[in-house]
């Protein structure tokens, strides 16, 4: 598949049977779309028998404002070249969604990064709520917009002294008193 | 029969990287075995969305030691796709000799490195003083040994020199003749055919299960599965060369196609040294005004490039701001170092848990990214 009609034409066939919210081909060879999230597993599982045999990465996007999280599936065609991304979003409070281990047995580790990184847990993974990477972790999921990592230092380690302030503005100044060439 | 609970790393002479198996073991036999990343906590991620997209490329290369290049080419090239720049054509070639130049790097490394585990110490010597040849090269081209920051968004950084250009044909000349000596070290040795042959098996149907990219995937399927010839980036449609495969892939099959693959990283090289534009421009604007107030317009998009350990990609959304509103690594070694090792070091002996890691090529800053 190298082409935007080939796109068009399968997302013609997902349109016939599932709800596509939106479709967009973000780059060659790139088919991107936003499902309800009830349809995702159905989609992955059709995407799965027609060529999309691996699955490239699974990961969440906090979009804070909304309040909702976004999951992103990345699947790979090695035979067309194509990859395929499929979205859907969630609620960000007490964020749950279905696991896919059984489409995809690769997700198991990346549903479990998920949960430990944006706190969202996957229903049919029994591992998924295990840590992984934070051993002894005691704040929100570090990779929610809303965890500061300048408070959770300054909580874990008073001792230290913290120049995030002082460095943030250094740049700022220098532009503005022309000490930072604009060469580019 | 007494089960024992013990510790694989964190550090190990024969892994790369901090990366940690908790195995559960009876006799030297692994009746389970549990990954362990985590012992990094570099958080490169969160760190990303912090920073402005210049600042970002002094952070990147640091994902992944031995190839730091790749990443340096997906971010430049999700931020081109973002912002629908043009690459100048000589910059595409350039691009190709730096990853290529990486890729050796990093198949020597990991070709002498096998010596580490296997009791073949002359190979890591072997390996890392070769590769640091690679690396004066490097230092010639972009002024940095390791983290070169060269291949920029637009582009990259500053053109070749003509020393630079005789010093990479005088080392691949070198190379050419070095490598049948690898051969007979390490390939050729009995000691290290009688640890990887018919060990260490990774069956097709796996593959796909575990999402294994890269050599892994290539000596088991037996198909061509390269992103530099399924989905071509930069102009590698525009080279000859040949991917090896193999329908059984053992830790040897994978190891010696490590040697082979770094034969035909020389004869790409060779060719973009041809096919190469004489002048020409090498870095276009993203935008006018500092790099570091550069804005990207808002969308996602998912890049990849094949690594020396296979697939490895960025996921990254633009909110239309001047840092990124989030960036998501796709490490090439993530389903092998995680599952693969949960699942495949079961049955195997205590000492062959290092060699599947080296042969698999798991880079732990990938997975604890």
């Amino acid at each position: 598949m190298n082409s935007t009609n080939d796109a068009k034409e399968l997302i013609r066939i997902l349109e016939k049977s599932f709800d596509i919210k939106d479709f967009t081909t973000p780059k060659k060879n790139e088919i991107s779309i936003v499902v309800e999230q009830n349809n995702l597993p159905t989609i992955l599982t059709y995407l799965k028998d027609k060529g999309w045999k691996q699955l490239s990465l699974i990961t969440c996007v906090d979009w804070i404002k909304e309040n909702k999280f976004e999951l992103v599936y990345v699947l790979f065609n090695w035979s067309n070249g194509t990859t395929f991304v499929a979205k859907t979003k969630i609620e960000r409070e007490n964020p749950e969604y279905m696991s896919i281990i059984d489409i995809f047995p690769g997700a198991k580790y990346y549903e479990r990064d998920i949960h430990e990184f944006f706190g969202v847990k996957f229903e049919g993974n029994l591992d998924s709520e295990k840590p992984l990477f934070l051993e002894l972790w005691d704040d929100k999921p570090p990779m929610r917009k809303d965890f500061d990592p300048l408070e959770y230092s300054k909580r874990k380690f008073p001792d230290r002294k913290y120049d995030v302030e002082v460095s943030k503005n250094a740049v700022k100044d220098a532009i503005k008193e022309g000490e930072i060439n604009e060469r580019t | 029969m007494k089960e024992l609970k013990l510790y694989l790393g964190p550090n190990h002479p024969g892994m790369h990287g901090n990366f940690s198996v908790h195995m559960y073991v009876d006799g030297d036999t692994i009746v389970r075995a549990r990954p362990m990343p985590g012992m990094l906590h570099r958080g490169f991620e969160k760190l990303m969305e912090r920073r402005l997209w210049m600042n970002n490329l002094a952070l990147i290369p640091r994902i992944c030691v031995p190839e730091p290049d790749t990443n340096e080419m997906v971010y430049a090239m999700a931020i081109e796709e973002l912002t629908g720049i043009e690459v100048p054509e000589k910059a595409h070639w350039i691009r190709m000799i730096i990853l290529e130049l990486a890729r050796i790097a990093n198949h020597l490394m990991s070709l002498g490195g096998i010596g580490g585990p296997v009791g073949l110490y002359t190979g890591p010597n072997w390996g890392l003083a070769d590769r640091d040849l690679i690396l004066d090269i490097f230092e010639e081209i972009t002024g940095a040994r390791i983290y070169h920051m060269y291949i920029v968004p637009g582009g990259v950084r500053k053109d070749l020199s003509e020393e630079a250009i005789e010093k990479i044909k005088s080392f691949l000349d070198y190379l050419e003749n070095r490598l049948p000596e690898y051969e007979d070290l390490i390939i050729k040795n009995p000691l290290f055919q009688r640890r990887t042959k018919d060990k260490l098996l990774l069956p097709a149907e796996v593959v796909w299960e575990l999402g294994v990219t890269g050599i892994g995937m290539r000596s088991a399927v037996g198909e061509a599965y390269d992103i530099r010839k399924v989905d071509p980036y930069a102009r590698y449609d525009q080279v000859e060369f040949y991917v090896p495969t193999a329908n059984y892939s053992d830790g040897y099959t994978r190891v010696y196609f490590k040697y082979l693959e770094t034969y035909q990283s020389i004869k790409i090289i060779r060719q973009i040294l041809e096919k190469m534009p004489k002048k020409g421009k090498v870095w276009n604007k993203i935008s006018s005004g500092s790099a570091l107030r550069w804005r990207v317009p808002k969308g996602q998009v998912y890049t990849h490039v094949e690594s020396a350990r296979g697939e490895y990609g960025y996921y990254m959304v633009s909110e239309g701001e001047d840092k990124p509103y989030r960036v998501a690594v796709r490490g090439a070694s993530y389903p092998q170092g995680l599952l693969g090792v949960e699942k495949y070091l079961p049955g195997t002996r205590i000492d062959d848990a290092a060699l599947w890691m080296d042969t698999m090529g798991v880079c732990p800053p990938e997975i604890d990214r």
